[in-house]
């Protein structure tokens, strides 16, 4: 309730206890209007109460506004005058009944409104036919005054000059003669104007937030940081919006509107049909269960008499105790009086038992498995066709050695072949005819030749059972031929001490025996052992000697410039199989029975041990640009060693039937070969990129088999052409073959 | 109904006049061979021409090659509808050539000339020899050091301008010689490659020699036996009053050996070589002039100045027909397979712009008609070895040398 409503109620009061207050009769038609608003106030009194308190509310919220926003001294004398002014008034009108006034003076409750009566906010009329009108505080009736007839109005009307203001209280049935300032604030609220005479409507216009920018701001402290920074949860939202926007999970109204002009009628089925699957969303492809049938009649609890079970029913069904799925009905219909009497389901807890094992052991869904051939995991090797050239076909035959052909090199353009067998010859090819232009006798089990790699040196390595000869062919450029001749001849004079061990090892010869020079021995090393293989370094002036029965002197690096040899392991690592010359770097790799160790030969440290995971290395060759080295096994395997990429074998080729002998790279081509005892040479094609992150690409290509075996072997030696991608293979029959493509 | 299902219509054309029949189609049954077709042309001539008493041997060309098979067949290979009447071309066919004699060496024979009556040969056992074709050993005489890979008369016509031998003893030797005499005598050795020497090449106005070898040069020399008109100094005279020549020229290009050197004309040279590729060089400029790359390492080449077309061996089974002047398309015309092996030496006929004979490591000698390139003309048996040389240098003479240690002489019996 407002406070000005109160204060009117108030002076309601006032003029019901004391109506002598003078007024001028010229109002009568005004008066009567008066009359008929208050008294239409009373017939309909809750809602244009309600009426007035909203706007009174209005009022007092903004006062209370003023009052909180605004603590100006000027405005608080001015409300304060107003409050003394009305109690100036109250105390007039003698106002005792209000003993809580001055405690409530700027808030009242509701409390208060009612003052006499404790009957309640009721309609009044129910009171009509009784003598009192509810009842006061001490709860005595109050007794509705004499209410004189109609001609006691007219007298009244008559002789009481303040008739018109009189108006009847309903809460308490008196009579109350309104006082000016009741009749003033009516007044002014019938005018639609404000009830507060006092107030001024056109006071001056004080802007407390105004448009203009303030050069000060108006509150001391600046704004919080917040509020320069957008709102991160409305960001939030926004985007949440945009996003759905664009997913189209929400229109705009534009955009809905179209749609829903758009729209035709839908029809849609009402039940979902049951051929259909239901979607899950837990399970992907869920599989529904099949529908169980509708209960029947016989699942009745009161059963019609046709579907109980006579003897000869029960009977059946007892039978089938052992097999359940044979029965008719999995249960025995039962009549029950009523409901009530069905007893508790006694497989209950079985049966929830049996369905959730069914579901755990049986999930409806379909489950998404790969099948995945083998084959499909096997990468994609390009078609042989698409890797020519490589060689193909037989082309010659070098026929003339009388035992097995245990080695071959070829010179460094391919002019020349030169072979060592066990006949205890070497033989010297023309390669493109197959022409044998010279046999020189060694005197020995020939099992290891090589052609100088220096070109500027016409020399050929021959290891001959114990004896290491460097042999001048006599072929090709004269002019180096008698170079090396003249080079050969005279040993460097070095006072180097030879130490014993060295000497016990190795024995430089010049002297050749003359039916030995001439055929062109220029230097014999006899060593303590056989000589299982020899090896040039890449610069022609190194070579290394193996000596598989030599212990810890069974690997030796003879130099021939000077004529020295040296031993470089001091300690058995094992029977050492055979060793090789890095390409470009001074690096040495050692094949014993199980490993292949790389030395190097600068820092004299081992660099790393490969482990083959075989049982014993046959031979060794290293591709042409160093990285990849390719090891063969008696035990028929072929190891390719990425030497970057793990000391583990980066692939091992299973492709021969028996021990492989012979293994070669080809310099120009991406090629390699073997040959194996199991009479077959094969042919791989070998792609090393350059790329460090590719790895070389390994696809056999051919199988070779034209060589005959001899005492199970087959084939011994593994050659590739200096320039052309053609193969030589030595075999255990005596023959040399080329392969071209 | 099935006969005359397979019959075909062709018309039977020639450009022997001598030979003509009239233009009436005629025809034919499908399984036709050549063989009963020349029993059919026979009759028409003999028909036709009251004086054709001797029935000749035809061969036929359809579609520019030469019937080996059955007509449909070989229509059916070309791809040719057998609705349409055919053109079957009739030509005199090749005789057969004869085995006239064997000459014996002590060795393998690599390096084969015939000219006139008088057959050079070049053996490994680093002799150099003249026979006649009748099989008389004239001379022979071992001047090189090594191997002799190539001997060549200087003049095609004339043996009295001497011939050249090469040698894997990286040197050449001009020869003289008074034919009929066994008076031979080396007067000029050409020295200047550093590697075996395996072809040589006389240019068609005898005045200048090619050679190539393993050290992948080509050389040109002079091939007058007058010590030229060099400075004194190099006129350096060794024992057996050799005149000692360098080249005049050194082609540098290729980068394995040359196999085959061969003169287009005065002044453009051919070459073959291990390294794939065929060059043809400016003899005046000392340039390359042309370049063909093929797949393998060729072994010989033999050009022919009648089709203007270069043939070359390589190693392996195939013989090549190149165009050197075609541009677009394959150059490589024609391939032609029928050896077994490696196929080691080639000559063009000097008279017939289709005929050729090869020899090969499966020790065969084959007659090629460059219209067949399926199955050659005839296989000229006789070798056990491989061949390294054939020469038809005279038209008389098919001649053969191989690594049984013999020369093969098969007259041809062509009537010029």
């Amino acid at each position: 309730m407002g406070k000005k409503e109160q204060f009117l109620k108030r002076k309601l009061e006032k003029s019901a206890e004391e109506s002598d207050e003078p007024d001028s009769g010229a109002e009568s038609v005004e008066n009567e209007e008066l009359l008929n608003v208050v008294n239409g106030e009373d017939a309909d009194s809750s809602d244009s109460d309600g009426e007035i308190e909203e706007s009174d509310e209005d009022l007092n919220d903004s006062d209370d506004e003023i009052e909180e926003s605004d603590e100006d001294d000027s405005n608080t004398t001015d409300e304060e005058s107003d409050e003394n002014e009305l109690e100036n008034e109250e105390n007039a009108a003698e106002d005792t009944a209000n003993p809580a006034r001055d405690e409530y003076s700027s808030h009242d409750t509701s409390d208060e409104e009612d003052i006499r009566t404790t009957v309640g906010n009721i309609p009044m009329n129910w009171y009509d036919d009784f003598k009192h009108l509810g009842y006061d505080w001490d709860g005595n009736q109050i007794i509705k005054p004499e209410s004189g007839d109609l001609l006691d109005t007219f007298l009244k009307r008559m002789e009481d000059p303040d008739f018109w203001r009189t108006v009847k209280d309903p809460q308490t049935g008196q009579n109350v003669v309104l006082s000016d300032a009741d009749i003033d604030l009516i007044k002014r609220l019938k005018a639609n104007q404000i009830p507060d005479a006092t107030f001024d409507e056109y006071a001056p216009w004080i802007e407390w937030f105004t448009s203009e920018v303030m050069k000060t701001p108006l509150r001391k402290f600046p704004e919080h940081k917040r509020s320069f920074l957008p709102s991160k949860s409305d960001a939030k939202k926004v985007s949440k919006l945009v996003h759905a926007l664009k997913m189209g999970w929400i229109k705009t109204r534009a955009e809905a509107e179209k749609l829903r002009a758009k729209k035709e009628p839908e029809f849609y089925m009402l039940w979902a049909t049951d051929d259909q699957a239901e979607d899950m969303r837990r399970i992907h492809k869920h599989i529904p269960a099949p529908k169980r049938l509708l209960p029947g009649h016989a699942e009745s609890y009161n059963p019609p008499p046709e579907y109980l079970f006579d003897e000869k029913e029960l009977k059946q069904w007892n039978k089938h105790k052992n097999a359940p799925w044979k029965r008719k009905l999995h249960f025995v219909p039962q009549k029950f009086e009523s409901l009530r009497h069905v007893p508790a389901y006694p497989r209950y807890i079985k049966e929830r038992f049996l369905r959730c094992l069914d579901l755990y052991l049986c999930p409806r869904g379909i489950k998404m498995k790969l099948n995945i051939e083998p084959e499909a995991l096997v990468p994609k090797l390009p078609s042989p066709k698409d890797l020519q050239p490589f060689p193909t076909t037989l082309s010659i035959e070098y026929k003339g050695h009388g035992d097995m052909v245990r080695t071959i090199s070829t010179d460094k353009i391919g002019q020349y072949l030169v072979s060592g067998s066990d006949d205890g010859t070497i033989k010297l090819w023309e390669v493109n005819t197959g022409r044998c232009l010279k046999t020189i006798d060694t005197g020995g089990v020939v099992r290891s030749v090589e052609w100088c790699p220096n070109p500027a040196l016409s020399l050929i390595l021959v290891a001959a059972s114990n004896r290491v000869l460097l042999i001048n062919p006599h072929l090709g450029d004269t002019l180096i031929t008698s170079k090396t001749d003249s080079v050969l001849e005279t040993a460097p004079q070095s006072d180097a001490i030879v130490s014993e061990r060295i000497k016990t090892t190795v024995e430089w010869s010049e002297s050749i025996d003359p039916k030995e020079y001439t055929q062109g021995v220029r230097i014999a090393l006899k060593h303590f052992k056989e000589v299982a293989q020899v090896t040039w370094h890449g610069k022609g002036d190194y070579f290394a000697t193996v000596m598989p029965d030599g212990l810890n002197r069974s690997v030796l690096i003879s130099q021939i410039s000077r004529r020295r040899s040296q031993i470089p392991f001091t300690k058995s690592k094992g029977l050492v199989q055979c060793v090789l010359f890095h390409p470009t770097k001074p690096c040495l790799f050692v094949a014993t029975q199980r490993h292949v160790r790389i030395y190097d030969l600068v820092k004299q440290t081992l660099m790393k041990k490969l482990l083959t995971n075989s049982k014993w290395i046959s031979t060794m060759a290293i591709h042409p640009g160093g990285d990849n080295l390719l090891v063969g096994t008696y035990d028929r395997k072929m190891l390719w060693f990425d030497l970057d990429l793990s000391t583990k074998p980066y692939q091992t080729l299973r492709l021969h039937g028996t021990a492989v002998r012979g293994v070669a790279f080809h310099k120009r081509y991406p090629l390699f070969a073997s040959g194996s005892d199991d009479k077959s040479l094969i042919v791989c094609h070998g792609m090393v990129y350059n790329d460090l992150l590719k790895n070389p690409l390994i696809v056999p290509l051919k199988r070779l088999q034209d060589h005959e075996t001899n005492n199970d072997f087959g084939i011994f030696g593994v050659l590739f052409h200096p320039l052309q991608p053609w193969v030589f293979s030595s075999g255990a029959d005596g023959t040399i073959k080329l392969y071209s493509n | 109904m099935e006969s005359s299902e397979s019959q075909l219509q062709i018309r039977l054309v020639t450009k022997q006049e001598c030979f003509a029949v009239p233009d009436v189609p005629l025809a034919v049954p499908g399984s036709i061979e050549h063989n009963s077709l020349n029993e059919l042309i026979n009759q028409l001539i003999k028909e036709n021409k009251s004086d054709f008493l001797k029935p000749k041997e035809f061969d036929f060309l359809v579609l520019g090659e030469l019937l080996r098979v059955p007509l449909l067949e070989h229509l059916k290979e070309h791809n040719i509808s057998t609705e349409i009447a055919i053109d079957v071309e009739y030509i005199e066919r090749t005789p057969a050539p004869e085995p006239q004699d064997s000459l014996l060496h002590d060795d393998w024979v690599s390096g084969l000339h015939c000219v006139d009556k008088w057959i050079l040969t070049g053996c490994y056992d680093y002799s150099v020899n003249i026979w006649t074709t009748h099989g008389k050993l004239v001379t022979s005489q071992k001047e090189h050091k090594n191997i002799v890979k190539k001997v060549a008369w200087i003049n095609q016509t004339n043996p009295s301008q001497g011939f050249i031998s090469v040698s894997h003893d990286l040197t050449g030797l001009l020869w003289q010689w008074e034919p009929g005499t066994d008076q031979i005598k080396p007067q000029v050795v050409l020295k200047g490659h550093e590697k075996g020497i395996d072809s040589v090449g006389v240019s068609p106005n005898c005045l200048k020699i090619a050679t190539g070898g393993w050290d992948t040069n080509l050389k040109i020399w002079s091939s007058s036996f007058e010590s030229d008109d060099e400075p004194a100094h190099k006129k350096v005279r060794g024992d057996k009053n050799l005149i000692t020549r360098t080249p005049i020229h050194t082609l540098k290009g290729h980068k394995e050996t040359i196999t085959s050197t061969s003169w287009i004309d005065n002044h453009v040279i051919c070459t073959v070589s291990m390294d794939h590729t065929i060059k043809f060089w400016d003899a005046e400029l000392c340039g390359i002039k042309n370049e063909i790359v093929g797949q393998k390492a060729f072994l010989d080449s033999s050009w022919s100045s009648l089709s203007n077309t270069l043939l070359a061996c390589s190693a392996d089974r195939h013989i090549r027909l190149y165009d050197p002047r075609s541009s677009e398309g394959s150059v490589v015309k024609t391939t032609f397979t029928s050896h077994t092996l490696w196929v080691s030496s080639i000559e063009w006929s000097k008279y017939d712009e289709h005929l050729f004979m090869s020899g090969g490591y499966d020790s065969g000698v084959k007659l090629w008609d460059s219209r067949s390139p399926k199955a050659p003309l005839y296989n000229l048996e006789g070798h056990q070895g491989q061949v390294l040389a054939v020469d038809w240098s005279n038209n008389k003479y098919l001649v053969s040398g191989g690594c049984d240690n013999s020369v093969h002489i098969f007259r041809n019996n062509y009537v010029f």
